[in-house]
């Protein structure tokens, strides 16, 4: 007994005793561990959203998904579209003290396009995906150019983007002297701390760190002061266990699915803040199946599902529908993009008719992941699609197989989820494409080749605009897929930590975030 | 006339029950168990529905007497695929003895080795993702442990006097196995078959916990269970009614399983 | 002793080896690709394989067998896809973490379970035997990730006793890694006493009924002393095996709890790797889940004489 009283009097002091340690300790939840520490290469959304924090590149995401100039001063475009210059801010230091220059920056990107580096985005500039960079340069300290083969109105994107790590610019002494990748030392508002695999990762406050200008945080760019001394990201996999975790204040910050806002809005510890984001739920087409290659069949599913209401339960009330492959809060999403399908019993009867449906069974693959609403969304629509007649069969898969399945195009309907693009072109592209060399791609349309093309090449916005509006129409009329709305990141804040907030980009950002009492 | 013994009697009552309620679930429910009700999400147990509703605002007492049927046919078909590949594995091997049986048990030992997880996953992959995929991947995840009890009790009857005797008296070696080996093997087949039909309304559960998707649309007990968890601290009625029932169902099964050894056994004749 | 221990070893070479294709096989038999994981959903097919060639899965499938068995004959288990970690270090350093918390759970479970079959085993249909056979069911039937989740909510949150998230090591500092054990090991204990109790159970019943004990009791010897010196160490035999057979066992089923708790261990590890197809760690863990299996059983064949008499290690 007296055993026990002793172990339970440490318990108090061991909780008691970090509680004061960690005042300036944030504690983050992530859902899987991430997987290196080397920025765009060994990553996925987990990876990219804690290196984010070590390493910054020349150009980087503003909050309302365009790009804005980060470790540059300023980007410049000659006349003709094909040289970008960019002026580098001066004064800006690397982890280990060293001043960063254009020598840094050409040196970054030469690893990059250098194969053995296996960077997940040198397709995108080599030539494989359209766009190449045929040279750089590095004139002065301050300034860095680039020189590409055509015009691209994606090509800032594309280096901003956030799969790609932004594009870092990283010091070579990230990597040991055989080129083998040792440690991120970037030019970030943290320092990668210490990382326990399968536990957790550190990240320690840059004191060095000068912000970009700005008054307010702005994406990934704008004000960016550590204010914390250390970031801790946890690995949780089990939501139940972070729900726990908040509610027992061992966790400041989570993301959380849906269904437990309800619970822990009634906690006073605790602050549960919304954003809507570019990521994108969709129950995808086989167009090449025997059966839902025809698209008045496709067209009558989509005529049968109420998406409002399907929406509102899915997300408990937070997604508002969107039907287009442009994000609710872009600046793109007109009066052209609120078009989309709707709830219609009796045409979806009708076509079901000219179909010539005759009660053949559709196979809707989904996977049961609690960060994506692909399981939910699949019951409802299977409910939906067999009051106006329509046979649907859920079968569940594990993620991984799922993602085969996927990628070879082997399915009849999927419920899916696609992660954020900002650039529309880049969100149509994601689905859009030869289905003979891209078995994944849903939507293959000549026309509409043409046209996304053209948004690829062209600048200016009210041509995109356009073309983008002329896109959904297409899309809409062939239905390859039918996308449900933009996923709603929802992440609970403990309310001592102050100046937190999720954005369209669905990635954490503990810069300019402190800690109250 | 005596009475039954009151493990008979407890258990006979228990999985009778549960055999009324499957018979009835497959024929009639109160409301659809699949018909989803937005208004009517997560609702307590009441007078429109007596156990309550889930996330999706389906009848919890509908599913769970749809699920009855589903679950029990699931863990009857696993439980005989297991029992018969694993005795038929298990007094082949015991009886031929020599190279056969020593690479039969290698393998039979690998399988055993395997975690239950993986084997289950890849034969779902295999065979398919439904409820069939469902009963050969643990059929054959549970086979092994069955091959090895009869292959013992073979091995140690074998050279008892009145395996020989049967020998000896001309009989077949297929009737000697079938008259004087397999009841033997009775009673300990008794107590792991029981245990197994309780382990397999659970493995799905716990698959399904782990996210290897275990998949079928139709409502069963172990994916009830699962599913519940999420809502464990708004609505823990939806994870308590089907743990109820399994343990019920595993607690008559094992009060039966008990009661039919004590009848089958051999060596308990007569006492 | 050490002949018996050597031939169970040379005995269970080819049940590894088997052990070892058979991962591999069926690993390669589950749909998903690794290379397509890291690529996620926007992976090109030039991209696809140039990373499945850097990783080596370009070979076609005896090649890749040959080469990474190959390896594993010379003691290296290859290079994580995921992390780029060496295989053997990173699954011994889980094995620790998962070991501690089955043994414990596994041995308390013992205690309580053994004594506790036997008594419902010699009031057969009693009233006490019902209650504790209902007792166990019901702790089998309700499962971990369930068990886990109440303890949580209870200890951790409600009475604020224990840690909710995260993982201290006993070596780094040993008051505050136990009490990261704490509810791990308990949610199996409790588990694991309606397993052993119900073998310990049927063990007990089937040597009651055998001739010795009743001639046992003919002769007059103390209720006590036939269930104490002949029926106890009889019984104790089969259940012991079943033991070690739990044991094997939990160390592939103990990733529930590893999820429910945070805890780095072995099992967590295996369902993350098969998450991830992981394939080099995943063929990994399972021999070397099968070579503890092996040992454990081989321990506890080795103690099975200590417990029943009748059997000699030969």
């Amino acid at each position: 007994m007296k055993r026990l009283a002793f172990s339970l009097c440490a318990a108090v002091l061991c909780t008691a005793v970090p509680a004061a340690a960690a005042a300036e300790t944030v504690t983050v939840a992530l859902n899987a561990d991430i997987r290196s520490t080397n920025p765009g290469v060994n990553r996925d959304d987990n990876t990219d959203a804690v290196i984010l924090h070590v390493v910054e590149g020349l150009v980087g995401y503003r909050e309302n998904g365009t790009v804005a100039p980060l470790l540059a001063e300023s980007v410049s475009t000659a006349a003709d579209g094909l040289t970008y210059t960019f002026k580098l801010r001066r004064g800006v230091t690397f982890h280990n003290g060293a001043e960063m220059t254009s020598a840094d920056v050409l040196w970054s990107w030469n690893r990059y396009m250098d194969p053995k580096t296996d960077w997940r985005c040198r397709p995108e500039f080599d030539g494989r995906q359209g766009l190449r960079v045929t040279g750089v340069a590095a004139p002065d300290p301050y300034t860095f150019s680039m020189t590409l083969e055509k015009p691209s109105a994606l090509f800032l994107d594309t280096l901003a983007r956030t799969d790609c790590a932004m594009t870092a610019v990283l010091h070579r002494d990230s990597v040991r002297p055989d080129g083998s990748w040792d440690r991120p030392v970037g030019t970030g508002p943290f320092r990668l701390g210490e990382w326990r695999r399968g536990e957790y990762v550190t990240l320690r406050r840059f004191d060095a760190y000068v912000s970009p200008p700005g008054e307010r945080r702005d994406g990934y760019v704008g004000a960016k002061r550590p204010l914390v001394q250390e970031v801790k990201f946890v690995t949780i996999a089990d939501a139940a266990t972070v729900k726990a975790g908040l509610l027992s204040g061992a966790l400041d910050i989570a993301d959380i699915p849906d269904d437990d806002i309800p619970e822990l809005s009634k906690s006073r510890a605790i602050e549960v803040k919304t954003a809507p984001t570019a990521t994108k739920h969709a129950f995808l087409f086989q167009t090449r199946d025997p059966l839902l290659g025809n698209v008045k069949l496709r067209q009558a599913i989509a005529a049968a599902l109420d998406l409002p209401q399907l929406v509102g339960h899915v997300s408990n009330g937070l997604g508002r529908p969107n039907g287009s492959a442009v994000y609710v809060t872009s600046a793109y999403h007109d009066e052209a993009h609120r078009r989309g399908y709707t709830h219609d019993p009796a045409r979806a009867r009708a076509l079901l008719a000219e179909a010539g449906y005759r009660g053949e069974t559709i196979r809707l693959i989904a996977n049961k992941r609690s960060s994506v609403p692909s399981y939910p969304a699949a019951v409802v629509a299977q409910a939906m699609l067999q009051a106006a007649g329509i046979r649907a069969e859920i079968e569940v898969l594990e993620w991984a197989t799922q993602l085969d399945r996927y990628t070879k195009g082997n399915f009849q309907m999927m419920s899916f989820t696609y992660s954020a693009r900002l650039d529309p072109a880049q969100s149509y592209n994601q689905f859009f494409g030869p289905k003979d060399r891209f078995p994944s791609k849903v939507w293959d349309n000549p026309k509409a080749q043409e046209l996304i093309e053209k948004a690829s090449l062209v600048a200016d916005e009210a041509e995109r605009r356009a073309i983008f509006g002329e896109l959904h129409r297409l899309m809409l009329a062939d239905a390859p897929l039918v996308f449900l709305y933009n996923a709603v990141d929802t992440t609970a804040v403990a309310r001592r930590v102050r100046g937190y907030a999720p954005w369209v980009a669905s990635k954490p950002r503990l810069w300019e975030v402190s800690v109250g009492d | 006339m005596k009475l039954p013994a009151p493990n008979a009697l407890i258990g006979g009552a228990l999985i009778g029950g549960l055999a009324v309620a499957a018979a009835l679930g497959a024929l009639w429910t109160p409301h659809d168990p699949l018909a989803l009700d937005f208004r009517a999400k997560l609702g307590a147990p009441g007078a429109a529905h007596l156990l309550g509703t889930d996330e999706f605002g389906r009848d919890v007492l509908s599913r769970l007497m749809a699920g009855a049927a589903t679950s029990v046919w699931i863990s009857l078909l696993t439980v005989g695929f297991a029992i018969t590949a694993g005795t038929a594995l298990g007094i082949f091997t015991g009886y031929v003895r020599g190279w056969v049986d020593r690479i039969v048990m290698a393998f039979n030992d690998a399988l055993l080795a395997f975690p239950g997880i993986l084997l289950a996953l890849g034969l779902l992959a295999v065979v398919g993702a439904n409820k069939y995929g469902i009963i050969v991947a643990l059929g054959l995840a549970y086979t092994p442990s069955v091959a090895r009890i009869v292959r013992g009790t073979v091995l140690s009857l074998r050279e008892k006097e009145f395996i020989e005797a049967s020998r000896v008296m001309g009989n077949s070696e297929l009737y000697t196995m079938a008259r004087h080996v397999l009841p033997n093997c009775v009673a300990p087949l008794t107590v792991l078959a029981t245990s197994m039909f309780g382990w397999v309304l659970l493995a799905e559960s716990a698959l399904s916990f782990l996210g290897l998707g275990v998949p079928p649309p139709a409502p069963t007990w172990g994916n009830m269970l699962a599913g519940s968890r999420p809502f464990i601290a708004q609505a823990a009625w939806l994870g308590i009614f089907p743990g109820l029932c399994i343990s019920l169902t595993l607690l008559g099964i094992n009060l039966l399983g008990d009661a039919v050894r004590d009848k089958l056994d051999p060596r308990m004749r007569g006492v | 002793m050490l002949r018996f221990a050597l031939t169970r070893i040379a005995m269970a070479l080819p049940t590894l080896f088997i052990v070892a294709v058979s991962v591999f096989v069926l690993i390669r038999l589950i749909p998903g690709d690794p290379a397509a994981l890291m690529l996620g959903d926007l992976a090109d097919p030039a991209s696809l394989a140039d990373l499945r060639r850097r990783l080596g899965l370009d070979h076609s499938l005896p090649v890749q067998f040959a080469i990474w068995f190959g390896n594993v004959l010379a003691g290296d288990l290859g290079l994580s896809i995921t992390s780029g970690q060496p295989v053997l270090p990173l699954i011994v350093g889980r094995f620790w973490v998962s070991a501690q918390i089955v043994l414990v759970a596994v041995l308390f479970a013992s205690l309580v379970a053994v004594p506790a079959g036997m008594v419902a085993a010699w009031r057969q249909n009693s009233l006490a035997d019902i209650a504790l056979v209902g007792a166990a069911t019901l702790l089998l039937s309700v499962p971990t990730f369930w068990l886990g989740l109440l303890l949580l909510l209870f200890f951790g949150l409600e009475l604020e006793w224990l840690p909710v998230v995260g993982y201290v090591s006993i070596a780094e500092d040993a008051t505050r890694g136990l009490l990261y054990l704490v509810m791990p090991v308990m949610t199996l204990f409790l588990h694991e006493i309606g397993v052993v109790m119900r073998m310990a159970r049927a063990s007990t019943l089937e040597v009651l009924r055998l001739d010795y004990i009743t001639h046992a009791r003919a002769k007059g010897l103390p209720e006590a002393a036939v269930l104490w010196r002949h029926a106890f160490k009889n019984a104790f035999g089969p259940t012991w095996t079943l033991i070690g057979l739990v044991l094997g066992n939990l160390l592939g089923g103990i990733a529930v709890v590893e999820t429910v708790f945070t805890i780095p261990g072995l099992g967590r590890l295996l369902v993350d790797s098969i998450f991830a197809r992981d394939y080099p760690v995943i063929q990994g863990c399972l021999l070397f889940v099968a070579f503890t299996y092996v040992v454990v059983n081989l321990i506890v064949d080795l103690f099975y004489p200590v417990f029943d008499p009748r059997v000699t290690a030969e």
